[in-house]
């Protein structure tokens, strides 16, 4: 039996499970799967947007939270200090640099990264690997966007063509396809660990060479090798003369791909025992009345006999809606899977969506979630407390949209250290 | 297909949101273009599959090797290792089934012929002309790892010989041995014995019959369907009378868990009641435990272990048991293999069109044990298909962590694989 | 000001209208068709995906029914690729007992449509999900039809013969001569909806082939018809739950018949009547009611995953107008000769019927044509394939196929679908191609569970490059569209699209289609909203799980609401743009 039982391996729950391990507990963490880290473009979005200013990025996150928060006193960012928050984010980038993956953040500190996009639109965010932050649209040298015929997760002409008319000056090239892969079909892992051979390695940056201009700094596809990324980085940059940065693309995402191997691994050297596949359905739960209840266990579904899973304290980090730690029906209730914990989005379908798919005020649906109180532990509207053993965390929070706001791995990475912190106390 | 079990899997592949998280984990699409990967094959190509067309519209579905990587990092829930299982099927039901998979599903039929002259039958089948004419007619690849008869007996034998002196006691339960320990390792079965005794509980080996399942893979499910009732009939009084149906190898006793009865669409009660009483030993050793029923008077074992779960624990869904057990034995230093798949898959290895897939499937494992450093003796894995290519890509011998189990107790002798007192 | 001049000029591009093309075509008039939007943009791109046996009116309509099972046998041939013959069930659940399954086998037997008792268990075996307690089932030849590649074949039929398709061409006016006794239509004025230009089109006959906008044409005219727009809302799911067309063995209403359609089944539909054909509310009780409906037939159904809805309407003609529900007003085609009922000469409505008789609808009008242009030329359209024809019927799985045969996985853009890179480029030069809903129509792009997650960007991608390459050419100004290409009837096969007609094409240096119509920027944004305002009546447990991801994607990674040209709108597309999310008094009815 352990200290502290994880349900769910996203960013949240890995990010908790650090900070659990480091205080001295024993950490197991189960999944149904892995999780949204393997989607997005694997920089940490900390504020990107705010709903008072839907159109303009904010310049400076950490100076923007605490005019969003009393616009919203029921937002995550709402449970921690800004000083907290700044020294999570420190310990994210310490971590990062243990992990192989090193991050950081804009030359000017504080200030949000602009990073291109695969469409070619500039992307508010606060730290990127070391990877992206080359491409950071605050930097003057004009960019060489490459891309690779047929491949058909990046478009170089888009991208290059909208960043120009953004006011960045891009131009686009082609380097064939058949130069970093021999396969007929391959998705982005695929590229990037067929990147991590020498050979691959080598005929590209003999082929970047010829292409790119004096001055120029040159953006490719996230592809630029698995194990061997960093290495492959400096080669190509020794090799070009010129700074290189990837640039994300539709999943699966090999940044993001890369963080959670390396994060995964340490945890595990750190002694947490990680396992996907089991799927948590019901809790036994205690709530006598008045007074909280208990976790007793939580249970998966096995081939034979449900499998009891028991620790002394529970951390939910299921995500939501995405994540998988709600489900919703057509008579418009949302719930979430476990705990049945109360949410807070609206329980009808009339009021759940825009008319808009983009709309900028978001849609409803989504910036419902589990309310907490200030040690992270699920309570009832009133502010009751639920379960005394039980945690919650990460994008399953209630009263924001991340993705509206950008804001995604900030608040996994947060609300993850800092519920992790309050239940070690 | 017209099962029912087309309609317990197919739905599954509504959960399917396309995120391609299978597709980057798939050790096999990792290896080959002959692959596509698992979203291609299993959710997606499935809403092209259905019942009542004119053919069969995909074959690369045929090379997924059923590791079930894929089903345990999917996020949503889809079973796409069972989806593809069923596709291979419908292909194999139009198309017949090549004489070499049908032998290659005979393995308890291949099993006693063998026994019948182990000597000769090794001797027969492990020289090279053998293999090579065994690649070249029946597509049997000439370098997978093939077990050998056991030439002390079968373990059938060994139960038998020994009846009279085995532990008699209020504590009973149920071995249920399966083909390789039968008929090419009975020694794992006399470590299982020895470590249920050692626990106070007497051990019955009743009759019993192949649980099926490389029919099930090769696609023959009629003949699957007869052993699986014939074991339901055989082990059902023993379910009902409580009493547990333990065994040492993670695919037979997930054939009768779940496999067999979701495949065949064994609705029954009694096909229920055996699963509810069917144990990996592993997992019924840490229930064991969990209730601070085991003993623990373990030796010091001083050795850095390398170990690979199998992958059929990723359908029995009980995490990796054997790792909670062998970190209580002192001075082991178990090293978790994070490598996806041995690559062996049952009988996928054997295939001749399959061979090197594996061995480069595989690669990943053999890459960590050598990793391990030069002091690694030996590694443990509870499927013996996994150990017999563990050897093969390793050249290091492998074990199944119940002798290592029982080595610790202090009953068996984990080189020359016998128990101490025999 | 740009004039044409024509013999027939054919208003409306659904299936009558393209039919009345190719007939007339093929009998040697000379023919331009317009329409307003994209091929099938009205009820002909949103309907239910039937080939009538005729069973269904086998009780009420013997005539119609007697129609449908002779252009049933016809259409198999003609437009074989359009057809997947899926045979089709007429089941008796316990609540429709009674008399009205024997009436129906009489009714069947009487009209000529092969219909068979066949036992349950054997109609179990072959749908192993339809519900146990029905008691009886009928076999008849119904089928599933691809109404947008019929569309686009026939069209491609009417054009070798030398008519000429002019998409995105709306009629603003017709072209009035005459006093008041002898008046006649002469043609239309017509607008070029991309290029803003008004152009005459001068007609010996003008025919209202316009569907559900066929009274306001005929206004135009100072012809009053009475059409009552019903609208039926259709719920598609994401994976074929039958294989079979099934039917309820009881007097048609709502949610009775479940459609195999590719990779979707669909359960339709409701009738309301409307006052406008467009834009549709789609309304929670409707969807409610087909899941239930459909739960009936297939218990399971409403837990299975929801992947889209849509509403078309029913053109309903009422020669004079009386209150009733809109299903018992007559679905028999209706030729109006408005010489003969209003004076007016040089105008034809054809309306009414349903998609399985458009062709015979097209014959009685060419065959008025010829009449009124005093000439005699028999039809031939009845025995004449459309092009690709030959491929012989649909089959679920003739795409993987391709794909394995031919080891295309890697050029996969629209994974769900299975469209290859190639087929998009080759659609983009073979027809006239202006937005990705455009391309969905050709080949099926979105169509899938992601509803455009993964394929929108990649198609964006992909158009883009082609017009730099300047091998997307879309010149929709009247010289160019009137000449405009329709090589569309191999479109759907990855294997008819080894070879991309965009590798051939020399590239320019000047971009084509720098139009502000072409802006990727435009068709990604918009072809994300026409993708969203289908989902929002269905959105809720796995597709909002899916529609987070798209969100995911398109919003947290691309950034798309911020890329540049946020100020451009296109006319073409504006419609996407109204409202289907559910209101709170819609949502209270259910």
């Amino acid at each position: 039996m352990s200290d502290l039982l994880i349900i769910g391996a996203g960013l949240s729950g890995l990010m908790a499970a650090y900070t659990a391990v480091k205080a001295g507990l024993r950490v197991n963490v189960v999944s149904k799967g892995l999780g949204s880290m393997h989607w997005s473009a694997g920089t940490v979005d900390l504020l990107g947007y705010s709903p008072a200013q839907p159109q303009t990025a904010v310049k400076r996150p950490l100076e923007q939270i605490p005019a969003l928060i009393e616009a919203n006193p029921h937002h995550p960012y709402a449970l921690l200090s800004n000083e907290h928050l700044a020294q999570t984010l420190a310990t994210f980038v310490a971590l990062s640099k243990d992990l192989g993956v090193p991050y950081g953040g804009a030359a000017n500190p504080g200030d949000n990264l602009l990073l291109p996009s695969p469409a070619g639109a500039a992307r508010p965010t606060y730290l990127a690997p070391k990877g992206q932050l080359a491409g950071d649209l605050s930097r003057s040298e004009p960019m060489l966007i490459v891309g690779f015929t047929g491949m058909r997760d990046f478009y170089p002409e888009l991208i290059a063509e909208n960043l120009t008319k953004l006011g960045y000056p891009a131009r686009a090239a082609f380097l064939p396809l058949k130069l970093i892969t021999q396969r007929h079909d391959s998705n982005t892992v695929q590229l990037a660990q067929g990147l991590d051979n020498k050979e691959q390695r080598a005929l590209l940056g003999a082929a970047l060479r010829k292409l790119v201009r004096p001055g120029e700094r040159i953006g490719l596809p996230a592809i630029l090798g698995m194990d061997a990324h960093m290495t492959l980085l400096a080669e190509l940059e020794r090799e070009t003369n010129s700074l290189v940065f990837e640039i994300p693309t539709l999943p699966p995402s090999v940044p993001g791909v890369r963080l959670f191997k390396s994060l995964r691994r340490y945890l595990q050297e750190q002694g947490v025992r990680l396992t996907a596949g089991i799927e948590v359905i019901t809790a036994n739960l205690t709530a006598p009345n008045g007074v909280p209840g208990a976790v007793q266990w939580v249970e998966s579904a096995t081939s034979a006999r449900p499998l009891k899973l028991r620790a002394d304290k529970y951390l939910l980090a299921t995500g939501g809606i995405l994540g998988g730690g709600f489900n919703s029906d057509m008579h418009g209730r949302v719930w979430e899977t476990i705990f049945n914990l109360p949410l807070t989005m609206p329980q009808d379908r009339a009021n759940w969506f825009e008319p808009g798919f983009l709309a900028t005020q978001g849609h409803p649906v989504f910036n419902g979630g589990v309310t907490v109180n200030q040690h992270f532990q699920p309570v009832t509207e009133n502010g009751q407390l639920l379960y005394g053993n039980l945690w919650a965390a990460g994008n399953l929070l209630a009263q924001s949209d991340a993705i509206l706001e950008r804001s995604t791995e900030g608040t996994a990475i947060a609300t993850g250290v800092a519920a992790a912190q309050a239940l070690s106390s | 297909m017209f099962t029912k079990s087309w309609h317990s899997v197919g739905p599954s592949l509504d959960e399917c949101i396309k995120c391609n998280i299978c597709t980057s984990y798939c050790p096999v699409s990792a290896v080959t273009d002959l692959f596509p990967g698992p979203k291609y094959v299993g959710p997606q190509a499935q809403r092209f599959r259905e019942n009542g067309q004119p053919q069969t519209p995909d074959h690369s579905v045929d090379y997924c090797s059923g590791c079930r990587v894929c089903n345990e990092v999917c996020p949503t829930g889809v079973k796409i290792a069972e989806l593809n299982a069923r596709a291979r099927a419908q292909i194999m039901a139009e198309e017949g089934i090549p004489l070499r998979n049908r032998l290659l599903g005979r393995n308890e039929t291949l099993g006693k012929i063998g026994s019948i002259a182990p000597g000769l039958a090794n001797f027969g089948l492990h020289n090279s002309f053998s293999r090579v004419m065994a690649e070249k007619v029946m597509g049997i690849a000439r370098e997978a790892p093939l077990p050998h008869w056991s030439t002390e007996g079968t373990f059938g034998d060994w139960v038998k010989k020994t009846q009279a002196v085995r532990l008699k006691s209020a504590k009973k339960v149920v071995y249920y041995h399966g083909c390789a320990t039968m008929y090419y390792e009975p020694f794992i079965g006399k470590a299982a014995v020895a470590v249920f005794e050692h626990n106070g509980y007497e051990v019955l080996v009743p009759p019993q019959n192949c649980c099926g399942l490389p029919l099930l893979s090769n696609g023959e499910f009629d003949a699957a369907t007869d052993y699986h009732q014939n074991n339901v009939n055989k082990l059902l009084v023993y379910a009902q009378a409580g009493l547990d149906i333990v065994g040492t190898s993670t695919s037979c006793t997930l054939t009768l868990k779940e496999e067999a009865p979701e495949l065949l669409d064994f609705d029954t009660e009694q096909a229920k009641a055996i699963t509810m009483a069917t144990w990996d030993i592993f997992e019924w050793l840490r229930e064991r435990h969990d209730h601070g029923e085991l003993k623990t008077d373990f030796r010091e074992i001083n050795m850095v272990l390398p170990y690979h779960a199998p992958c059929q624990y990723r359908a029995h869904r009980v995490g990796k048991p054997a790792m909670d057990i062998l970190t209580l034995i002192p001075g082991i230093d178990l090293r978790e293999s994070q490598a996806r798949c041995c690559g062996i898959a049952g009988t996928y290895g054997y295939k001749k069109e399959k061979y090197q897939i594996a061995m480069d499937v595989g690669a990943e494992l053999f890459n960590f044990v050598a990793d391990q450093g030069e002091a690694v003796e030996m590694t443990a894995c509870d499927s013996e298909t996994c150990r017999w290519q563990l050897e093969h890509g390793t050249d290091l011998p492998s074990r199944h962590p119940i002798e290592i189990l029982a080595a610790a107790y202090g009953l068996y002798d984990l080189d020359k694989r016998d128990l101490i007192n025999s | 000001m740009h004039k044409l001049k024509t013999e027939v000029l054919v208003i409306g591009g659904g299936a009558t209208g393209t039919g009345v093309a190719w007939d007339a075509a093929l009998r040697g008039f000379k023919v331009i068709l317009v329409e307003r939007r994209d091929l099938t943009h009205g009820t002909s791109g949103r309907y239910h995906g039937l080939l009538h046996s005729g069973g269904r009116y086998a009780v009420k309509d013997p005539h119609g029914a007697a129609e449908c099972i002779a252009e049933n046998k016809i259409l198999r041939v003609t437009h074989a690729h359009c057809i997947e013959d899926t045979s089709g069930f007429f089941v008796v659940l316990p609540e429709d007992e009674g008399d009205f399954p024997d009436k129906f086998k009489a009714g069947c037997d009487a009209v000529g449509i092969p219909c068979t008792e066949i036992p349950v268990a054997e109609a179990l075996r072959r749908e192993p999900l339809l519900n146990p307690r029905i008691s009886r089932v009928f076999e008849v030849p119904d089928g599933s039809s691809d109404s947008f590649l019929a569309a686009h074949a026939t069209a491609q039929a009417a054009r070798n013969a030398g008519a000429q398709i002019l998409t995105y061409h709306e009629v603003t006016n017709l072209i009035m001569t005459g006093g008041d006794d002898n008046r006649r239509v002469a043609g239309a004025m017509v607008h070029n909806v991309v290029t803003g230009e008004e152009m005459e089109i001068h007609a010996d006959i003008t025919i209202n082939a316009a569907g559900a906008w066929t009274g306001k044409l005929a206004a135009m005219a100072g012809i009053q018809i009475t059409i009552m727009p019903s609208k039926g809302t259709m719920v598609a799911m994401n994976h074929r739950l039958v294989n079979t067309v099934v039917n309820r063995c009881k007097m048609p209403s709502d949610g009775d018949i479940i459609v195999p359609s590719h990779t979707v089944c669909v359960i339709g539909t409701t009738s309301i009547n409307v006052p406008e054909p467009e834009p549709l509310r789609i309304e929670p009780w409707e969807v409610n009611k087909m899941l239930e409906e459909g739960d009936k037939m297939v218990p399971g159904f409403a837990q299975a995953r929801v992947l889209r809805a849509w509403a078309g309407v029913r053109p309903l003609f009422q020669d004079t107008y009386t209150s009733g529900k809109g299903r018992d007003v007559t679905r028999k085609l209706a030729l109006l000769d408005h010489q003969e009922r209003e004076g007016v000469s040089g105008f034809l409505t054809i309306t009414g019927g349903k998609w399985t008789t458009f062709r015979l609808m097209a014959e009685a009008t060419v065959d008025d044509i010829c009449r009124h242009l005093g000439t005699e030329r028999p039809c031939t359209t009845a025995t004449t394939p459309v092009p690709g024809a030959e491929q012989g019927n649909y089959w679920l799985g003739h795409r993987l196929h391709d794909i394995e045969e031919q080891h295309l996985q890697g050029q996969l853009v629209c994974e769900c679908e299975l469209v290859t890179r190639t087929m998009v480029e080759n659609a983009a030069r073979r027809n006239p191609l202006l937005t990705l809903d455009d391309l969905r129509r050709d080949v099926r792009l979105g169509k899938g569970p992601c509803q455009g997650g993964f394929c929108t960007y990649r198609a964006v991608g992909i158009l883009h490059e082609m017009k730099n390459a300047g091998s997307w050419e879309v010149d929709m100004s009247d010289e160019a569209g009137s000449t405009a290409k329709w090589e569309v009837a191999y479109l759907q096969s990855p294997g008819h699209n080894l070879v991309s007609d965009a590798d051939s094409h020399e590239s320019s240096a000047e971009p084509a289609n720098s139009a502000d119509a072409f802006n990727p920027n435009l068709l990604l944004r918009d072809f994300l909203q026409e993708r969203w305002k289908g989902v929002t009546p269905i959105l809720w447990g796995r597709q909002l799980k899916q529609e987070r991801l798209d969100e995911l994607i398109y919003m947290s990674l691309m950034n798309v609401d911020h890329l540049p040209d946020k100020q451009l709108a296109s006319p073409v597309t504006d419609f996407y743009h109204f409202d289907t999310t559910p209101t709170a008094e819609e949502v209270a009815d259910v």
